[in-house]
């Protein structure tokens, strides 16, 4: 059985525990900022994040680290939000009031910015999550279409159709939010 | 990915743009993101694998056609009691969703002024926000007196929660600050009684490492 060799011994450096956390504390940010776009309210956000932590770990065993993480993140706080939603039917008038407050004064931030911002959250609101999902990952993470698919499990003509519509949607809100804000 | 951008206009672009940056965390935030899924950690995450793709198509069939025997079995129901000749006094005296009182930090806002109808939600569904944000609000407060020693008003506070909210959905976080402010009072027996309560009640729960070691670590 001279075929038989034995492979060296891998010692893993890190346990899985700690090289979770380690890649969660690197993306928190995002996480953060995912659910917010997803719709999650800022003060329901803390829970989701660490309901994402617990599932990210569950499955952090299975996670090819030659992939990209926040795509695979993405997919996780999609459900989340997903589930949150069903749950809670959440899916009442916060809108850009959530914003405001938030996670306290961002004072790196103009306030032109986060008037930015406060218009796509609330455009992007007025999108249901399946489209919403879909636009944030390929037009804001800058995410490819096939790997959209992919973390949807949904098939990339869905995303295409998908897109098309939530952009109508998020153009014709943009467009109306500015308008209204122009009137006052 | 220019295919897909050809379409929006420059000014959605532009907006886009803006909130693609992803802005740092506050670090209070921060600390207490990582805090919890530490907590979690030491609670032990279960083991049991998930999948962080969607559920198969035929699943999602098989729950829509749950969903569609299920809806027309509500519906025969409906009509057999009687539902469907709902006086229209009733609904014409029922308030409309959209003249409901939008809520404080709407109008604070900086776009506040909008109208805010994007799901048109119905006054269950806006009482029931209401509700949730009042069940915060409590916790908050009470949150923010056991952070100042405040233990007196902390306990009035979250008795007052308990009161209103029995089985809200921070009655998990509620005890939690329960076993603390019995702890800070001095009630140390009172305090371990209560973690036990708590791991009783909420086995699973990512703060029971903390919550257990409160009434012996309080000053």
């Amino acid at each position: 059985m001279s075929h038989l060799r034995l492979a060296p011994r891998t010692v893993p450096l890190i346990s899985l525990d700690d090289s979770c956390l380690g890649a969660f504390q690197q993306e928190l940010d995002y996480v953060h900022r995912s659910f917010r776009r997803l719709g999650v309210m800022s003060f329901e956000v803390d829970d989701l994040t660490q309901d994402l932590f617990v599932a990210l770990r569950r499955s952090w065993g299975t996670y090819d680290p030659n992939r990209p993480l926040r795509p695979y993140l993405f997919g996780f706080a999609f459900r989340i939000a997903a589930a949150h939603k069903r749950k809670r039917r959440r899916e009442v008038a916060m809108g850009i009031g959530s914003e405001v407050d938030d996670t306290g004064p961002r004072p790196d931030e103009e306030l032109q910015s986060k008037q930015a911002r406060a218009v796509i959250l609330a455009a992007l609101d007025r999108i249901p999550l399946p489209r919403r999902a879909v636009l944030v990952m390929h037009e804001l993470d800058d995410v490819p279409v096939n790997e959209v698919a992919s973390v949807l499990s949904i098939p990339a003509f869905t995303v295409y159709s998908r897109l098309r519509k939530a952009r109508r949607e998020l153009q014709a809100g943009i467009r109306r939010l500015l308008r209204q804000v122009a009137g006052e | 990915m220019i295919w897909s951008r050809a379409k929006l206009s420059p000014e959605v672009r532009l907006l886009l743009d803006r909130e693609r940056l992803i802005t740092v965390l506050p670090a209070a935030a921060r600390a207490r993101a990582l805090s919890r899924a530490r907590a979690a950690l030491a609670a032990g995450v279960a083991t049991r694998p998930i999948s962080s793709r969607a559920p198969s198509a035929a699943r999602w069939a098989a729950a829509a056609g749950l969903a569609c025997v299920a809806t027309v079995t509500v519906g025969a129901a409906a009509y057999e009691l009687g539902l469907r000749a709902r006086p229209t006094a009733a609904v014409a005296a029922s308030p409309r969703a959209d003249t409901a009182p939008l809520q404080p930090n709407v109008a604070r806002s900086l776009v506040g002024t909008l109208p805010v109808t994007p799901m048109h939600p119905g006054r269950s569904a806006i009482l029931r926000d209401h509700a949730a944000r009042e069940e915060l609000r409590l916790l908050q407060q009470a949150r923010a007196a056991v952070a100042g020693e405040d233990f007196l008003a902390a306990k009035r506070l979250l008795a007052e929660h308990a009161r209103r909210f029995k089985t809200g959905r921070l009655t998990e976080e509620r005890e939690a600050l329960e076993v603390r402010t019995l702890a800070g009072l001095g009630r140390r027996d009172d305090a371990r009684r209560a973690a036990a309560d708590f791991e009783a009640r909420f086995p699973r729960s990512p703060l029971l490492l903390t919550v257990s070691q409160m009434p012996d670590s309080a000053p």
